[in-house]
């Protein structure tokens, strides 16, 4: 009960290590009294509701290459921790590459949130309502890692385990995203649905892309993600596996929505009911998948 | 709890702060510096009330800990205007009547300034939406929009 | 000499000034509350508040609060004794030995921090026996409820509010007009309906702030965010035993009101945690959580609306079941329910009314005054029940409200007669502006498109008596200073009252300066800033007392160049004589007089100006029927319309088109009269569309802006048109009349019945979410 949200930030220790190993070193010989931050968006607004109190705020934004943004045409792109959520929508590699990424950014917040919010942030927060989560699945996010054994790869498909929570270790650090170069002439859309016309978390969101692939049956490869229906960012796997078997027509395109609807399991709570949220999880995939479907043709 | 000191430029003036670690931006302007421009309205980054520029960039203040200021540029409403003149904003928000009781509006300055700066001339959507981070309860919204816009048109008329 | 040209001095009245606060907001110069430096002495404070809705406090242990360092007074109710209300004095400062609602005040800290403050609340102990709560006001009605202020009986209260000791009824206020069972039979159509609306927050951006400071001789200043210095001055006094000449308030600029800076309520907390620390001033700031409920809240209201008309429309009874919401304590809401009651049949001539409205407890957080005091609440069932019995009827909605509206000499649901009136005009506007009767096509296949306009009217609602009043002063370089006890809280009242100073007086916008911030101990008499009252009530006040420095001075004029006064004017800031043409700029004579003639000796002085405002005509209202001669000074009446579309697949309202016409007698400043229709149109719009407080046993569970959803510069319509009718009232300076709250008032009825138009549903209540929308079209089987 928000009789509890302080007037301002509780007492902590401000960090700030200059290296990575410095920087894993000190997190996990602070076990639980240590946590990380880039922007803060999150992790400010739980400390003064009261539910996080470190006694140490890590500031990892300055790190080793973490603030930089670079594209390769062979390898793809690489997004640092860092790197605020504005800097991803205005980067002429992101608009031409990787729209949809753009786009997820752009449905967060307020102008000012995404100063200071980043992507991989975006990402540790682990909430299922993350915006810029679907994008990153869709296009096959993988996170660098660093930990106490130096750095790891893990992709992100497996890497969120409920609110939250994901399969960070103590002593890990998100230190950057790759993304792999886009599939050829891909094209992809987020939807999201709040309550108000901007700004306001994703009550549903869903993100849809597609792109030609000759090794499925339909022709076309379909990604699908959805926000705020799961625990978890949620990854329709039946609609997705429908939409390779089944030749694209509106009809399919409305099962693959319907099927996207049946798999997930929201929840009521302040902000929607479930059965509002099944219906718009259709509704949503519908519109989402149509409009794919209309720029691949 | 350790305290920092920190260099900071506001508004062209190099200032010297010894911040505690968990002071926000928007705490360090208002209680250390008495630069009251910068309004308190809900210290959870929703508002806008607290925007100020961030090394060109708008950001809501208490969401930003001074201690990460260190070496930082930061503009508040009390540097928008010249010397005695006005910013395009400031004049043009007078003129189509954007101010009522005044709370949101420094915020709302800063955010359409930084939208003016890297936007010279915004549609009315963009202007909508470089503007969804800064609530106003008095207006309706409506002349603010029209301000920006006739900021735009003072602002090319000036280069 | 040049001769001043009397024929075409422009006159400020009627012009739009530039705001005379502007340019200190733009930038940042101007003064809130918390931008006053208090300096090293200045103490925080925190409050522990109830987390029950209903229970008895056992026993409160402060020990450790009180030994943490830093900690300089710990403060409960038991020091506190007295009660404080606007209109029914039912509340302590602290409670006592029972709390009424979640967040109810407990206890009270003051430390050199805000941190050790907060860090003590932890520290106290409050021991509960929780009590079985009342979180419906019917409920509360009913004799099974437990009763929630047993000595309801002793509470002093104001003689036209009529509580029912030994009940959760704080107010029952009844309209018995005509006979309405003898006339349904005599219907051809009739509506009957249940509405539920419910609590919202004003949500003013500066959230509720007080700095107290008592000082050792006894004397109390309170700084803060307020519409009501001199109501405050007086109630908090009043609680504490001591005398209001104690009792010393500055109201600064306010960051937004709407209602809730009216009377008291977090205020006295302060003062009261003052009186234990003497000569340290004491900081109370709401966090916006704790503004979303801990101070005043717009109540909720359940209500019952019956009506009917005959074969040709004609509107023949009313009847109205209000149950009011109140919260844990009704001193301000009794007289909402007053207020609905005597306006319940809308802005319509009705023969029949019977009408019940009731103010009940509930433990829910505190009804305080809100922008339109009940009209929003009860216009927002009334409208849309007269769109039904027009459509069952076969009438046209636009047509019907025609031939029902108000004119100038119509009978009252009081009995009393309406004054001149434009509202006839209003809605022809108002109709004409939105395209009524023509329909333009949705913008797509998965849209619906709906246009719906509602009337509304509101009476300013406040004691028979309420008062104002001003002084006039000029300094050596002829600027005049303009003394007023009114706030400005962003409608512009200090920029209408230098051009009503100055209109009065014949001298330039421009000279005029406002005497800010309002200090008890230096400024005039103002009842409160509320009810729309000031450019009407605080404007005859200013122009009394310009019209009385101007006497002044050109009776010094007329007896220094030995003429009469009548022949004598002040023009743009000179004073001329049209007989012999002189002419002399006020500055040379405002502060040092003037010689006699031959020299003999001075005459005049400094000039001072008062005047003072307070209506004499409101006669009471019969406690059993609601008639009298006069129950209110003067009513604002509009209309609104909107166009909308609805989206078949989100069930998202969007608000193409919103219109607002308003007789407000005389626009003062016609860009702020409609800045004011503006900015209440998507209040009023915001509160149709997205808000409410979600209250769950007591609690609220949306008190953040993340859940609260208000409107953003994105929702609001692309296309907002504003309207001015200028029927002038008889006894507003210039014929002004007001619109602070007016342009609120009908936004959800219009709403509703633009929505109703689209997909031919109706909702028990706001808000229209897309959620609620989306789901009645799909149990109507209007979406699959």
């Amino acid at each position: 009960m928000t009789i509890n949200t302080h007037p301002a930030l509780p007492e902590f220790e401000y960090v700030q290590p200059t290296t990575l190993a410095e920087t894993s070193e000190f997190l996990v010989s602070h076990p639980g009294e240590a946590r990380p931050f880039l922007g803060g968006t999150d992790v400010f607004v739980r400390m003064r509701d009261g539910f996080l109190t470190p006694k140490f705020l890590v500031d990892v934004k300055n790190l080793n290459g973490t603030n930089n943004l670079s594209f390769d045409p062979q390898s793809g792109l690489t997004l640092g921790a860092a790197v605020n959520m504005n800097q991803v929508i205005a980067s002429p590699e992101v608009q031409v590459h990787y729209p949809l990424l753009a786009e997820a950014c752009r449905s967060v917040a307020s102008y000012q949130l995404r100063t200071r919010a980043t992507v991989v942030g975006n990402i540790c927060n682990a909430s299922p309502a993350g915006d810029t989560i679907g994008a990153c699945l869709a296009l096959d996010g993988t996170l660098q890692i660093h930990g106490t054994d130096g750095l790891r790869q893990e992709s992100l498909s497996s890497f969120f385990l409920g609110p939250g929570k994901t399969t960070l270790k103590p002593g890990d650090i998100v230190t950057a995203i790759h993304f792999p170069l886009p599939p050829q002439k891909c094209s992809g859309t987020y939807l999201k649905l709040g309550r108000n016309q901007l700004s306001d978390l994703s009550i549903v969101g869903v993100t849809a892309l597609g792109h030609p692939d000759s090794s499925c049956e339909s022709g076309y490869r379909f990604r699908l993600a959805l926000a705020s229906v799961a625990p978890v960012p949620f990854v329709p796997v039946e609609a997705e596996t429908y939409l390779a078997n089944h030749s694209i027509t509106p009809e399919s395109l409305r099962e693959a929505a319907y099927l996207s609807a049946n798999a997930c399991s929201p929840i009521d709570d302040v902000r929607g009911s479930a059965r509002y949220r099944k219906e718009m999880v259709r509704n949503l995939s519908a519109k989402a998948l149509t409009e794919v479907w209309k720029n691949l043709n | 709890m350790a305290f920092h000191k920190i260099n900071v430029t506001i508004n062209d003036e190099l200032e010297q702060v010894v911040v505690p670690s968990n002071m926000t931006l928007m705490a360090m302007l208002r209680e250390s510096l008495a630069m009251t421009g910068t309004k308190n309205g809900c210290s959870a980054g929703e508002c806008g009330a607290c925007t100020v520029l961030l090394n060109g960039e708008p950001v809501n203040s208490c969401m930003v800990l001074a201690v990460e200021c260190d070496g930082a540029n930061i503009v508040t409403v009390e540097g928008l205007a010249e010397e005695k003149q006005l910013s395009p904003i400031q004049q043009a928000i007078i003129h189509e009547g954007g101010v009522q009781c005044g709370f949101c509006t420094p915020g709302i300055l800063i955010s359409s300034h930084a939208l003016l700066k890297r936007n010279p001339n915004p549609s009315e959507n963009e202007i909508r939406e470089a503007l969804v981070g800064n609530l106003c309860r008095c207006t309706g919204y409506v002349r603010i929009i029209e301000s920006v816009k006739e900021a735009a048109k003072i602002q090319s008329a000036a280069t | 000499m040049a001769r001043i040209d009397t024929q075409n001095v422009p006159s400020p009245i009627g012009e739009n000034a530039p705001r005379i606060d502007a340019r200190e907001k733009v930038t940042g110069a101007a003064i809130f509350a918390d931008d006053i430096q208090f300096g090293n002495s200045l103490l925080h404070a925190r409050i522990k508040r109830s987390p029950h809705p209903h229970a008895f406090i056992k026993k409160i242990d402060v020990t450790k609060a009180r030994a943490l360092p830093g900690v300089k007074a710990v403060v409960t109710g038991q020091d506190f004794p007295g009660y404080i209300g606007l209109y029914l004095k039912d509340r302590h400062i602290f409670c006592r030995d029972h709390v009424r609602y979640v967040g109810d005040p407990v206890v009270g800290v003051a430390a050199v921090s805000e941190e050790i403050a907060e860090k003590a609340l932890d520290l106290i102990e409050v021991e509960y026996e929780v009590l079985e709560p009342v979180l419906d006001p019917e409920f509360g009605a009913n004799p099974k409820a437990p009763v929630l202020h047993p000595d309801l009986g002793q509470y002093s209260v104001a003689n036209f509010i009529f509580p029912q000791p030994g009940t959760n009824i704080s107010n029952h206020f009844k309209i018995r007009k005509g006979d309405v069972d003898s006339v349904w039979g005599k219907c051809a159509a009739i509506v009957e309906r249940k509405y539920r609306i419910p609590h919202i927050q004003h949500v003013p951006i500066e959230p509720h702030i007080a700095i107290a400071k008592a000082d050792e001789s006894g004397e109390i200043t309170l700084w803060g965010s307020s519409q009501s210095p001199f109501a405050q001055r007086n109630l908090i006094a009043q609680a504490l035993g001591i005398s209001q000449s104690k009792m010393r308030v500055i109201a600064p600029f306010v960051g937004g009101g709407f209602g809730c800076k009216a009377g008291v309520s977090m205020e006295a907390l302060a003062v009261a945690i003052a009186t234990k620390v003497k000569g340290h001033p004491v900081k109370l700031l709401l966090t916006r959580e704790e503004e979303f409920f801990t101070a005043f809240v717009r109540q909720g209201l359940v209500s019952y609306i019956k009506m009917g008309c005959d074969e040709k429309g004609q509107l023949l009874a009313m009847e109205n079941t209000f149950y009011w919401d109140g919260g844990a304590y009704t001193e301000y809401g009794v007289n909402i329910t007053r207020a609905s009651g005597y306006s319940s049949s809308g802005p319509y001539e009705v023969p029949n009314v019977k009408t019940d409205s009731y103010c009940i407890y509930t433990n829910h957080p505190v009804g305080g005054a809100m922008r339109g005091f009940g009209m929003p609440e009860i216009h927002a069932g009334l409208e849309q029940c007269i769109d039904e019995l027009a459509l069952q009827i076969g009438m046209d909605a636009v047509e019907f409200r025609k031939l029902n509206c108000l004119k100038t000499g119509s009978t009252l649901v009081t009995g009393s007669k309406m004054h001149a009136t434009g509202l006839s005009t209003c809605i022809e506007k108002t109709a004409e502006a939105i395209g009524w009767g023509k329909k333009s096509p949705a913008s797509g296949p998965n849209k619906r498109r709906g246009k719906g306009l509602a009337l509304m009217w509101k009476a300013p609602a406040m004691p028979p008596n309420a008062g104002s009043s001003a002084w006039v002063e000029l300094a050596e370089d002829g600027t005049v200073n303009v003394g007023v006890g009114g706030q400005e809280i962003g409608q512009g009242v200090f920029t209408v009252a230098a051009q009503m100073a100055a209109g009065a007086l014949g001298v330039p916008y421009e000279s005029v300066r406002i005497a800010t911030p309002v200090d008890t101990r230096y400024s005039p008499y103002e009842w409160q800033t509320v009810a729309s009252r000031l450019t009407w009530s605080m404007g005859n006040a200013v122009v009394n007392a310009a019209k009385d420095a101007k006497r002044q001075i050109l009776d010094t004029v007329a007896e220094a160049w030995e003429e009469s006064p009548e022949d004598l004017d002040i023009v743009n800031g000179m004073v001329i004589s049209y007989k012999s043409e002189k002419e002399m700029p006020l500055k040379n004579l405002v502060i040092y007089g003037l010689p006699k003639p031959g020299g003999q000796g001075w005459v005049g002085g400094p000039v001072v100006g008062r005047g003072n405002f307070m209506p004499t005509y409101v006669t009471g209202l019969d406690a059993e029927t609601g008639q009298g001669e006069r129950a209110v000074v003067h009513y604002t009446t509009g209309a609104q319309a909107v166009e909308l579309e609805v989206d078949l697949d989100t069930g998202r309202i969007e608000i193409l088109k919103g219109v607002s016409t308003f007789d407000v007698g005389k626009a003062i400043n016609p860009e702020l009269v409609k800045a004011q229709m503006e900015g209440g149109f998507v209040q009023g719009m915001s509160s149709a569309l997205f808000e409410s407080l979600q209250l769950k046993d007591g609690v609220v569970k949306n008190p953040s802006f993340v859940d609260y959803r208000i409107a953003t510069s994105a929702d609001t319509p692309r296309d907002l048109e504003a309207y001015i009718v200028e029927v002038a009232q008889d006894d507003g300076p210039w014929g002004a009349r007001g619109i602070g709250e007016h342009s609120m008032v009908p936004t959800i009825p219009a709403i509703a019945n633009a929505i109703y138009d689209a997909v031919g549903i109706r909702f028990d209540g706001p808000p229209f979410t897309a959620e609620k929308v989306y789901l009645a079209m799909l149990d109507a089987g209007i979406v699959k």
